[in-house]
């Protein structure tokens, strides 16, 4: 556990060299919130206010899932570099086994998500109202399960990718890819809608239901604004998530690291 | 960068547009959105030109751009020059996806509506340059680009009409309606025939605007450059 503690002494150091890039970015996302959300909440169709309320009540959860997404996300970056830069063969020569080595970076990744999400979640509860004590601590450990998955799919892509450019397009299609199919910017019901007009693959739809953003996104929902309606999938979901890609990412970081 | 861009364009046309278009109530609002988005992506292609300049500085670059038989004039005025074209370059074939999307109904109105995007990319390169010889700094660049463009963007037309934007805030659609980009986009949508939800009546404003926002950057570049750069002033 020392030496797991030692490792997130280090990585969060790295995280706040960047401080001025983090305030920038939580600026943005920000930006997204107070005037993007607010310009949408007045174009929204009949149907849609019927559903939602609001946009700007229904984005903020989405936006905070968003924001713990990218932070989480910055880690395998930083592994990527240390690959390139050989900086890898100190990190295997540290008195520490593989595996601290391995679930000390997969976890640092995901409490730097929760430390960056912190601000974006507390203007969530601001604006759109506290939950309950019960409901908060859910909303906390299922947004950490997520935070270990995000952090352990970017070691996974990391530690696989030889360079920087074949890791920023892999991060930019997994990034894409779930923040535009899942429900942190609209929806499930209009995915859904598109699908059985088979304007939109069922194949999507069906990614859409299970992806963990969207789950995190409905869950946070369901405690703040009463919908869509609580279910214990969505915990379920991103625990799987998580499971699988910290498993993952352990391994995959212990084989590849050695293996170069 | 490229495969970047293109990845976010095609999953914003195939995703956010396609699904965003039935949430709201402006008319053919996926054509509205994809037009948007050319601009959008010409803008940030426009942006990196600032980014080269701090490449080339680290590497001594300036010193040998400065010793060329150019004056400051030429050389600021072809950066700004070269950056936009490199950003059309980058976003040329996106723009041709969004065209296939969007269809053209005017041929000579799109050419103007093109010359005049010309324009705003150069001045988008002329304001790069300038912020990036002011800030002299890669890191607080970068940071301040990402804000801006997180502003400059949102507090336009790129993504909704303006009577919207000025419905939900009276003074983000006065920023909005002096914005290059609401004017690159609007003018855009113009050229393309997308003539619902259009902020001018008449196209010649807003092409004053940019061939101003061109200008100004292009000027300022130009002083700022001669008196930032010259003698070593860089570092």
């Amino acid at each position: 556990m020392r030496h797991i503690i030692h490792l997130l002494e280090n990585d969060f150091r790295n995280f706040f060299r960047y401080k001025w890039w983090l305030v920038g970015l939580i600026s943005m996302n920000l930006t997204d919130l107070f005037i993007m959300a607010i310009v949408y909440n007045r174009m929204l169709n009949p149907e849609i206010i019927q559903q939602i309320k609001s946009y700007f009540d229904f984005f903020a959860p989405g936006l905070t899932v968003t924001g713990l997404f990218a932070s989480a996300f910055m880690i395998g970056r930083e592994i990527n570099m240390e690959r390139r830069q050989e900086f890898h063969r100190y990190m295997l020569s540290l008195p520490m086994t593989r595996l601290e080595l391995a679930f000390g970076r997969v976890l640092s990744g995901g409490l730097r998500g929760m430390v960056y999400m912190s601000p974006l979640l507390a203007t969530c509860f601001a604006f759109i109202g506290f939950p309950t004590l019960m409901q908060f601590f859910t909303i906390l450990i299922v947004l950490f399960f997520l935070a270990m998955g995000i952090s352990g799919l970017s070691i996974a892509i990391a530690v696989s990718t030889t360079s920087l450019d074949k890791f920023v397009t892999a991060r930019g299609l997994v990034y894409y890819f779930l923040f535009f199919c899942s429900s942190v910017f609209y929806p499930l019901s209009l995915i859904e809608q598109l699908g059985q007009e088979g304007k939109f693959p069922m194949i999507l739809v069906a990614f859409a239901k299970v992806n963990p953003l969207s789950n995190a996104s409905d869950l946070i929902r369901s405690f703040l604004l009463g919908t869509p309606s609580f279910s214990f999938e969505m915990i379920v979901s991103v625990s799987t998530f998580s499971a699988v890609f910290t498993i993952l990412a352990a391994f995959a970081y212990i084989k590849l690291m050695e293996r170069t | 960068m490229v495969v970047m861009r293109a990845i976010w364009f095609v999953s914003q046309i195939a995703f956010f547009g396609l699904i965003a278009s039935r949430m709201v109530v402006v008319e053919d609002y996926f054509r509205y959105y994809v037009s948007g988005l050319s601009i959008m992506t010409l803008y940030s292609a426009a942006i990196f030109i600032g980014f080269d300049i701090y490449e080339e500085a680290e590497h001594g670059v300036f010193e040998y751009l400065l010793s060329l038989p150019v004056t400051r004039r030429q050389l600021v005025l072809g950066r700004s020059i070269g950056g936009g074209l490199r950003a059309f370059i980058y976003v040329g074939p996106l723009i041709c996806v969004s065209l296939y999307v969007i269809g053209i109904v005017n041929p000579l109105n799109f050419l103007l509506a093109l010359f005049s995007l010309f324009l705003f990319a150069f001045g988008v390169s002329g304001m790069s340059i300038t912020l990036a010889v002011v800030i002299k700094s890669s890191d607080r660049f970068d940071i301040l680009m990402g804000v801006l463009d997180a502003l400059i963007v949102r507090l336009s037309t790129a993504m909704y009409p303006l009577s919207f934007v000025k419905e939900a805030n009276s003074l983000y659609g006065w920023i909005a309606s002096f914005n290059p980009v609401t004017f690159a986009a609007d003018l855009f949508r113009w050229g393309v025939g997308i003539e619902s939800n259009l902020s001018f009546e008449n196209p010649l404003l807003p092409f004053l605007g940019i061939a101003m926002f061109f200008a100004f950057f292009t000027f300022v570049g130009v002083v700022l450059y001669d008196k930032t750069i010259e003698g070593g002033g860089w570092r």
